[in-house]
């Protein structure tokens, strides 16, 4: 395994798992500073980062709009993504936690 | 009274049915005549049985007759006819199916088999003959709904559903809400509006270039469906009040939507819109949130004397009164908030008084509040000089921002000036149009903690006055600077007058290079008398300026492609440039972040935004242009 791997895992509180590219995760500066290994945190370690606070719904269309985000940078006129409004309030508040 | 010819004009009560086949030119009559000829010639094969009231007969001869009836629609009829009484005959069959369901189940089954083709269908006979006697019920008559079999009345207005009988009203309701929405999605939204949203969300603050963060799309979306949201669950106090901000855009802060912003836990309610909230609801926001040590509440028409007692019975901590339009609340209640929560207070700002609040208000205020830190009194008429005379013995005043109507001498400015300008943080004086140079020296002298300096709308202060306050100044360099349309206002003299008034060529050279180095806002709007040298040697590229995020440039009609190219490449952390009416600016490439307003072109928007493009690469293109 590199030093640094390109792919991450990120496991949300009822266990499911999403491994998504490194550089995608780290849109959300929450889950960049986790996964700094200068800063010693156990996610760091093990490239994986545990979200108790985030159902795994919630957790996938976080994933999805990590790489919609990266797809779509610096482009014009983008359309928004497409979630189901019941997840709406939930997706908020792990779209705050998560800071992105 | 027209004679009608044939004689015989009365006519009794006809079937549904049967008048629908008269408009169309078909005679039931005929038909049956034809049907019963013919059963004659080819004789048996056919059984009889052509009597309409026992069904399990009828089914036989209604056979039969169906046989004739299509053999004469084929004949008789052109395309259209055949369909329109297909449709006819399968609304009947519908309706009939519906009533005698619980009779006849075998029938119904084989009717709903054979519902595709009604050419072949045998069915569609007994409805035909059947429907001779009990067609689509008249307005006024009982009729079941084909969607949920109640019983109701038939009106005019009964719907038809998609089985072709009638529908009782709700259920005639829902279905027209559904088709208005089918047809809305079927509508083809211009791709023009599409893109005017998008560009009004940028302007909005939204990032300009590439997605949307998250948050912002679930905000949308929750505001979106501000009718469905039951309880906002524990969103942090900042995304409410975000979510609170873009529900009062969309004016749905209203009596239902208010509570999810209540929690007993919050120590603000900010409300940018309150104008459809009543007296409940003011005492619904200080009952469950009794704790509230900001209260900011905009547009509150309908905040009266019964809700302020409230609040001040039950809210002891109240530290931040915003009240905007407050005009419901008299005088006395003025006097006694002061009087009962005037200790705490730290900050008020007050707008849009007109019927009540006077300088005796003022008064008290001053006298009842003395931690008063930040004040702001904008656009309430009756106040006067003396209020001036008043707010300058606030002993804490960091921030103060003043907009009065009235007559305010320069003497009261000064002496307010001379009191409180050494603790003062902002100073903002908005359309003191008399106010003179003597104001400006008394802020050069006593001011030296001044970060936000605003005084606009003045056509008395001179350039060399300006120029002079920003000289050898101790005050360190301003983070905000306004001063829009202070210029002299004479239709006769459009160059202006020979000593320069207002923000000049002078004063504005002073201003960035005292405060160059900080200033994150500048608006020098409507001062038209700053020459285009003046910008050419301010912006001139080499020159930097890191701190300066917004610019506004309207109507100074002496700037052009230039000096905008300039700002370009002087300010590295430029957002936003402002410039409606600077009609010497053509052709501008905006390079990526910066949001350009207000120049007209005729092609392009009014906001041209640059993407992707560095500010070098920009500027390389606009001179290429311009050569």
């Amino acid at each position: 395994m590199a030093a640094s791997p390109d792919y991450v895992t990120l496991v949300s509180s009822d266990d499911f798992t999403f491994v998504v590219q490194r550089s995608s995760a780290c849109i959300s500066p929450a889950v960049k500073r986790m996964l700094d290994p200068l800063n010693g945190f156990l996610e760091a370690k093990t490239n994986t980062v545990r979200f108790d606070n985030i159902s795994g719904m919630v957790l996938e269309k976080v994933c999805e709009y990590f790489y919609y985000n990266e797809k779509n940078e610096g482009a014009r006129d983008v359309t928004d993504i497409d979630f189901p409004t019941e997840l709406c309030l939930e997706l908020l508040m792990a779209a705050d936690y998560l800071d992105v | 009274m027209s004679a009608r010819r044939g004689g015989n004009t009365i006519r009794g009560p006809q079937s549904a049915l049967t008048d629908f086949l008269a408009a169309n030119n078909i005679s039931a009559r005929q038909i049956r005549d034809d049907y019963t000829r013919r059963r004659q010639l080819p004789g048996e094969g056919e059984d009889a049985g052509e009597g309409p009231s026992n069904q399990a007969v009828e089914q036989d001869g209604d056979e039969a007759l169906a046989v004739a009836a299509q053999a004469e629609e084929d004949e008789k009829k052109t395309n259209k006819r055949k369909r329109s009484e297909k449709d006819a005959i399968e609304n009947i069959k519908k309706a009939k199916s519906a009533k005698t369901g619980k009779g006849n189940a075998k029938k119904a089954a084989k009717k709903k088999a054979k519902k595709e083709d009604p050419d072949l269908d045998d069915s569609d006979d007994e409805d035909f003959e059947v429907n001779y006697k009990k067609a689509k019920p008249a307005p006024g008559q009982f009729e079941h709904c084909d969607i949920c079999s109640k019983r109701f009345t038939v009106t005019p207005y009964s719907k038809e559903g998609p089985d072709g009988g009638l529908l009782c009203t709700p259920c005639g309701k829902d279905l027209m809400k559904d088709l208005k929405k089918e047809e809305k999605a079927l509508q083809p939204k211009t791709i023009g509006r599409k893109r005017r949203k998008v560009e009004s969300e940028r302007l909005d603050g939204v990032a300009t270039g590439g997605a949307k963060t998250l948050v912002q799309m679930c905000l949308q979306r929750v505001a979106q469906h501000h009718d469905d949201v039951e309880e906002l669950g524990d969103l942090p106090p900042k995304l409410l009040e975000r979510l609170s901000e873009i529900f009062s855009k969309k004016r749905v802060m209203k009596s239902k939507t208010l509570p999810l912003f209540l929690r007993p836990d919050l120590d603000s309610v900010v409300v940018h819109d309150a104008a459809y909230l009543e007296e409940d609801d003011y005492h619904q926001i200080f009952a469950v949130v009794p704790n509230i040590k900001k209260l900011v509440l905009s547009n509150t028409c309908q905040l009266k004397d019964k809700s302020m007692d409230y609040m001040l019975d039950r809210c002891h901590n109240l530290r931040h009164i915003s009240l905007y339009a407050a005009n419901l609340v008299s005088e006395e209640m003025w006097h006694r908030l002061f009087q009962k929560a005037g200790s705490k207070l730290e900050v008020i700002k007050l707008k849009w008084l007109d019927a009540a609040f006077e300088d005796e208000a003022v008064r008290d205020m001053v006298q009842c509040c003395p931690n008063l830190e930040r004040l702001k009194l904008k656009l309430c008429r009756r106040l006067g000089q003396d209020s001036v005379d008043y707010i300058a013995q606030l002993p804490a005043l960091k921030h103060l921002s003043l907009q009065i109507s009235q007559q305010v001498s320069n003497d009261t400015l000064i002496n307010l000036i001379e009191q409180r300008g050494s603790n003062l943080e902002t100073l903002s004086l908005e359309k003191f149009m008399d106010a003179d140079d003597a104001v400006l020296e008394a802020i050069h002298d006593t001011c030296t903690h001044l970060t936000k300096l605003r005084l606009s709308e003045n056509d008395t202060i001179t350039d060399s006055a300006f120029a002079a306050l920003f000289t050898a100044w101790p005050n360190p360099p301003l983070t905000f600077a306004d001063f829009n349309s202070t210029r002299d206002v004479d239709n006769n003299n459009p160059t202006g007058p020979e000593e320069a008034i207002g923000l000049g060529t002078a004063g504005f050279a002073a201003l960035m290079a005292h405060s160059g180095a900080s200033l994150k806002h500048l608006d020098i709007a409507s001062c038209r008398f700053i020459a285009l040298s003046a910008f050419l040697d301010v912006f001139n590229g080499a020159q930097s300026y890191p701190a300066l995020e917004y610019i506004n440039l309207s109507f100074c009609n002496q700037v052009d492609t230039s000096v905008v190219a300039g700002i370009f490449t002087s300010c590295p952390g430029l957002k936003r440039v402002v410039a409606f009416g600077c009609f010497d600016v053509r052709d501008v490439v905006v390079p990526g972040g910066i949001a350009l307003i207000g120049i007209p072109t005729a092609q392009d928007a009014i906001e041209q935004f640059g993407v992707g493009i560095g500010v070098e690469e920009a500027i390389g293109r606009m001179v290429e242009v311009g050569a």
